[in-house]
């Protein structure tokens, strides 16, 4: 589906070097390393928010290298939510489809029932700073869903969470792949949740080095 | 079981003469490092304060005469025309200011960079005379600007965009760093999210951007506003006339003695501070979501 050949790309203290990896449509993708291996510069790389200085980005043998995020299909969601503090929780998630052209109370009603689905429909008109860290990772994520994305970007998005909203946001998660079917790269330090939610995994360290495979239970 | 009854004066001296009221509570909740920054603070609000005591002491000993000199079409038409040309200069400023502050913002540490914030400070450390003389010699009748602007019937010298050019130029640092300093407080994550929602560069500035960082643009536009009035020497290298307050001020002092220009001087300081107060408190109704972010 979205294909890094042998791409590099230096970005202040971070850089990848010579990365090529391949996602596949349906892929549940898991990049660990630790901190400062570029894990989240090569998710913004995947989301087209950073221009490689060498090498190729493919989606469907098409290149699109130089093609910006608003033309990706890609969705992105981010270690501390990123939500508009300056929107209601309703204006959040219909955010992406405003920008699509749908008109704002078209756009609302468009997304009523994915709030229904991730349980934030009484948090409407809410605005996201007075919402925990559990109710904005739900908007988060029923934000990026909602533009219909052909793959899904995490950026560490449990590691903030106490445990039981994790295992609660790992079943959403699972139920997002499995019966939705999209395709998600999620980056994380976690090997208990590669373990429990991909179907491939990589290792980054600095920037390279790259392990490809799949999980293999412990 | 012995007993202890308290009982007496509350307010009686201890033994080292010092009144129980003070041993007590207030003893306790005194903070003697807010105490001092207060008094020393309060030394410095206490020379404004004084000023203004004293220019309204002697002006409303004799308020016959503040009100001839307030009323006078001269003194109102200059008051007018020094707070519409300072807000002219700042529509330019966020116009073209605006984009300056958010590419400082968002581009990364450079020599380059570096340079062009210098040359945004400059304003503040020339003289007020060497700003002045900067914009007469870019802007005269046969200045770089100046010259083909003139040719299309815009003229500064002596005239009001001289006034406002000056203005705009006085109080660029003003608005930029302060406009910069909110796009700074904005999460780049917010916009990248906006982008790969489906919003252009602009878009995602327009929509996210912007809105988080009104606060800082409306403080940024009153602290440009206040420079912009108050300009005087950098003002009259160009544009002598129209006189703005600053000049009439300057000019009555010259002509009329210290009699006049105080009591316009006084009008001056009356209308600012109505105009400052009801422009503060109106920022409370703007950027509501700055602190959130």
């Amino acid at each position: 589906m979205i294909e890094f050949d042998r791409v590099s790309l230096a970005l202040g203290s971070f850089s990848l070097n010579d990365v090529s990896l391949t996602i596949s449509k349906g892929d549940y993708y898991f990049i660990v390393g630790p901190s400062g291996a570029g894990k989240t510069v090569l998710l913004e790389a995947i989301a087209g928010l950073h221009r490689p200085d060498s090498g190729r980005v493919l989606l469907r043998g098409t290149e699109i290298t130089a093609l910006p995020p608003e033309k990706r299909k890609v969705a992105l969601v981010y270690q501390d939510y990123s939500l508009f503090p300056n929107m209601q929780v309703i204006d959040n998630v219909s955010y992406g489809l405003r920008m699509q052209g749908m008109g704002k109370k078209e756009a609302r009603a468009e997304v009523a029932p994915l709030l229904e689905r991730f349980g934030i429909a009484h948090l409407a008109d809410r605005y996201p700073g007075t919402l925990s860290g559990g109710e904005q990772q739900r908007v988060a994520l029923a934000r990026a869903i909602a533009v219909k994305p052909d793959i899904l970007l995490l950026d560490e998005p449990l590691s903030a969470l106490d445990p039981v909203t994790q295992e609660k946001f790992i079943d959403d998660l699972r139920r997002l792949h499995r019966e939705d079917g999209l395709t998600i790269v999620q980056v994380s330090h976690s090997r208990r949740e590669a373990h429990l939610l991909a179907t491939r995994m990589a290792v980054i360290i600095d920037g390279a080095s790259w392990t490809r495979g799949r999980p293999v239970s412990c | 079981m012995k007993t202890e009854t308290l009982s007496g004066d509350p307010l009686r001296e201890d033994d080292e003469g010092t009144p129980s009221w003070w041993n007590g509570r207030w003893r306790r909740q005194v903070d003697w490092c807010t105490v001092w920054f207060c008094i020393m603070g309060g030394l410095l609000v206490g020379i404004t304060v004084l000023a203004l005591a004293n220019i309204a002491t002697t002006e409303l000993a004799d308020p016959a005469h503040l009100l001839k000199v307030a009323a006078s079409s001269q003194v109102i038409e200059s008051i007018l025309l020094t707070f519409g040309a300072g807000a002219s200069a700042v529509l330019l400023l966020i116009l073209f200011g605006t984009p300056l502050a958010y590419v400082l913002a968002r581009s990364r540490p450079s020599r380059f960079k570096g340079v062009v914030e210098s040359i945004v400070d400059i304003p503040l450390i020339l003289p007020h005379t060497v700003a002045g003389l900067l914009v007469y010699l870019l802007f005269m009748r046969r200045g770089w600007l100046g010259a083909p602007l003139s040719e299309i019937g815009l003229a500064f010298e002596d005239a009001l965009p001289g006034t406002i050019i000056a203005m705009l130029f006085v109080a660029s640092p003003f608005y930029v760093n302060t406009m910069r300093e909110g796009f700074e407080k904005v999460p780049v994550h917010l916009e990248n999210v906006a982008r790969t929602l489906g919003a252009g560069t602009f878009t995602a500035f327009r929509t996210v951007t912007l809105p988080l960082s009104l606060r800082h643009m409306y403080s940024g536009a009153l602290l440009a506003w206040g420079r912009a009035i108050g300009e005087f020497a950098g003002v009259i290298m160009i544009a002598y006339y129209p006189f703005i307050i600053s000049t009439l001020i300057y000019y009555s002092f010259t002509t009329d003695g210290i009699h006049t220009s105080r009591s316009i001087a006084f009008t001056v300081i009356l209308a600012s501070l109505a105009v400052f107060y009801l422009l503060r408190r109106m920022t409370r109704y703007l950027g509501r979501y700055d602190d959130r972010v």
